[in-house]
């Protein structure tokens, strides 16, 4: 998994999620990071903005981890 | 005068600053006047009219904020048909919660047609191959355009006559069992001439209003967009999942664009307490905002008092505070405070509300509410609008005198027809022309005074939700008594908006492995199933939730018990007793916002 991604991930969610735990990639977002809809919502986002890319409903789909979230980036990116 | 909504759009465009202007994440913003609404509408209805789609059938639009959502919501009634505006999906997940809503809400309004946002459609798949509407889903793009030119369309159409349905709002989006709101052509008229009527334009001000609030919202729709509509005048819009993460960008709209008018939740208000920074706001202007309508949940006095003080610096004036009432059963609002002055709340006897169901008045406290004081601040949302009147009645259904909490009954001329294929809901909710809201509360000197539910409603973040469905999510879970959970919310005094909380009563076979699970067990189904964050929690032993004599739990019945701290197997309340559970839930207020402000939160 792309590690710096994945860091900047964390710093997302310390920033906007309060998240202040570690964050690796096989945490799930709703059950292990406890995202409602809202936050969700909010890291979605965030996420966007700061890798400058469009995440869109069938990408979404697919996400179910902080690695999937880490990897569909990566291939935006990519 | 208007007669149908189809008669506003008729006859809209004329003024040059009547239309909409559509806000994005980059601040900029795409105007498209009425008129041109009009020109897409009516290329849709005649699509619609060309695929066979007959009058009063529904069509269900699931459009995110955009000219797209109002091309088909009005292409759908110049086609004589009946929109029924659904939500997008949420954003990262729960896919499989948000088809199986989608279905039942398309199964519930019996909708021919759905049509949709082209990333939308994507998703529908499964929720249409169930509901299977006649016409199945179709983008705009896909409507058939050869058909009849668009304006013949229309003049050779049906068109609606006041006591037909012009929409069907679903007040809860659930899985379990949605209501399907029927409100005709006469009910959304009467509502709209009654908001537009509230806004006079003079030299001074033409009045615009500028919203974030979802268009399948009652308050985003019938609240903001019908009336600029009716007044010909401009709204300007931001996409509701953009305000919440930013919610800055509602007030620099505000201030940039010289809204007059801007509707939120609760909630919305709260959020920009905690989420916009004062370097968001450099050179905002909020001056222009003379009503700051807060309706769809509860108002929290303290939300009110601390956005009045911060966002003063940027000529947020006191006096817009308008704290509002309505319900999607009445079309929208029931009652409005004041507009040029500021809110008012008043104090009364905590005990006496609680025991006696009297507001008896109480000196003001101080500014944070508390256990330590005997009063509670309830905030006034005003008096009955034009048309509308009020009735606190007992359970017996007589009326009762002000400073009475009793159940709120109203009637005025925009009350629905009833929920769409549920005869029986809508004989309990609707009686001789009056319609049980399911809210408490009371009137002092002509004001109404909110205190609690009734009705077996959650909301949250101004929206609302059906207990059922969060008490389903854990209902198979081990060590859960099967059928024995009960989720209610609340505003709790001080808490900045109403809190969540589910209790179940453990199985009486679940090992102590199983119980030391269940809370975060719990937690997690929620929220996998809802999206909702359970506030508060407790396990209970079997057979301590109340029910009725026909077995039913009673959910508002549990929330008195434990806010009284008594759901516990029956035991003897003393006074000792009531004070220690005084102090046991302000102490878990305390604790509660020291936990969310841990976790970044409001």
């Amino acid at each position: 998994m792309d590690t710096d991604i994945l860091e900047g991930i964390a710093e997302v969610a310390r920033e906007h999620l309060g998240w202040d735990g570690p964050l690796t990639g096989d945490m799930r977002l709703i059950e292990d990071l406890r995202l409602d809809s809202v936050r969700l919502l909010t890291l979605a986002a965030e996420v966007e903005n700061r890798y400058r890319v469009r995440l869109d409903e069938s990408d979404e789909a697919a996400i179910v981890t902080v690695g999937d979230l880490v990897e569909t980036v990566r291939r935006k990116l990519g | 005068m208007a007669e149908t909504l189809n008669d506003y759009l008729l006859r809209a465009g004329r003024l040059a600053d009547g239309g909409l202007r559509f806000i994005d994440r980059g601040e900029q913003a795409v105007w498209v006047g009425w008129g041109e609404v009009r020109e897409r509408a009516l290329a849709v209805a005649g699509g619609l009219l060309a695929l066979g789609v007959a009058p009063g059938e529904r069509v269900a639009l699931v459009f995110p904020t955009g000219v797209e959502f109002f091309a088909g919501f009005f292409g759908a009634l110049l086609a004589g048909a009946v929109p029924v505006p659904l939500y997008p999906p949420v954003r990262l997940g729960r896919l499989r919660e948000y088809v199986a809503r989608t279905t039942r809400m398309l199964a519930a309004c019996g909708a021919c047609l759905v049509l949709a946002d082209a990333r939308v459609k994507r998703f529908l798949g499964e929720a249409v191959a169930t509901a299977r509407p006649s016409h199945g889903c179709r983008t705009l793009a896909d409507l058939p355009a050869g058909g009849l030119p668009a304006a013949a369309a229309v003049a050779a159409g049906v068109r609606p006559r006041p006591d037909d349905l012009a929409l069907i709002q679903f007040s809860s989006g659930t899985t379990v069992a949605p209501k399907a709101v029927a409100l005709s052509h006469r009910a959304i008229v009467a509502q709209t001439e009654i908001l537009s009527g509230s806004w006079h334009d003079d030299e001074a001000v033409r009045h615009s209003c500028a919203s974030w609030l979802p268009l399948y919202h009652d308050m985003g729709l019938i609240g903001c967009v019908f009336p600029a509509l009716a007044r010909d005048a401009s709204l300007t819009l931001l996409p509701p999942e953009l305000f919440v993460v930013r919610p800055a960008l509602w007030l620099r709209a505000i201030g940039r664009y010289g809204a007059t008018i801007s509707p939120a939740p609760n909630f919305g208000y709260s959020l920009c307490l905690s989420r916009v920074a004062d370097a968001d706001m450099e050179g905002v202007d909020l001056s222009c905002w003379r009503a700051a309508l807060n309706g769809a949940e509860p108002v929290a006095p303290g939300v009110l008092r601390a956005f009045a003080e911060r966002f003063a610096r940027w000529g947020f004036s006191p006096a817009a505070l308008t704290p509002v009432y309505g319900l999607s059963e009445a079309a929208l609002a029931v009652t409005f405070s004041a507009l040029d002055e500021p809110y008012r709340s008043g104090w009364y006897d905590r005990e006496a509300l609680a025991r006696e169901r009297v507001a008896r008045p109480t000196p003001a406290g101080g500014s944070g509410a508390g256990a330590g004081e005997p009063g509670r601040e309830i905030v006034s949302v005003g008096r009955p609008l034009p048309g509308f009147r009020l009735s606190v009645r007992d359970p017996h259904g007589r009326e009762l005198p002000p400073r009475r909490v009793g159940r709120l009954w109203v009637t005025g001329p925009s009350l629905m027809q009833g929920y769409l294929g549920d005869a029986e809901g809508t004989a309990r909710a609707l009686r001789d022309g009056w319609l049980d809201t399911g809210d408490l509360g009371f009137l002092d000197d002509g004001e109404l005074y909110l205190a609690g539910r009734a009705k077996d409603l959650i909301i949250l973040r101004g929206r609302n939700h059906s207990p059922a469905e969060i008490e389903q999510a854990v209902d198979a879970l081990p060590g859960v008594r099967a059928g024995c959970a009960v989720a209610v919310s609340w505003l709790p005094e001080g808490a900045p908006g109403e809190v969540l909380a589910l209790f179940v009563e453990r199985s009486r076979h679940a090992t102590a492995a199983e119980l030391a699970a269940l809370p975060d067990a719990c937690r997690e189904a929620v929220l996998a199933a809802t999206g909702l964050a359970i506030d508060r929690f407790e396990v209970l032993a079997p057979g301590t939730l109340p029910r009725t004599s026909s077995g039913k739990l009673q959910r508002s019945e549990a929330l008195r018990l434990y806010l009284e701290g008594a759901l516990a197997p029956p035991a003897p309340v003393t006074p000792l007793h009531l004070a220690r559970a005084v102090a046991r839930s302000s102490l878990a207020y305390v604790r509660w916002r020291v936990a969310r402000r841990g976790k970044g939160l409001p």
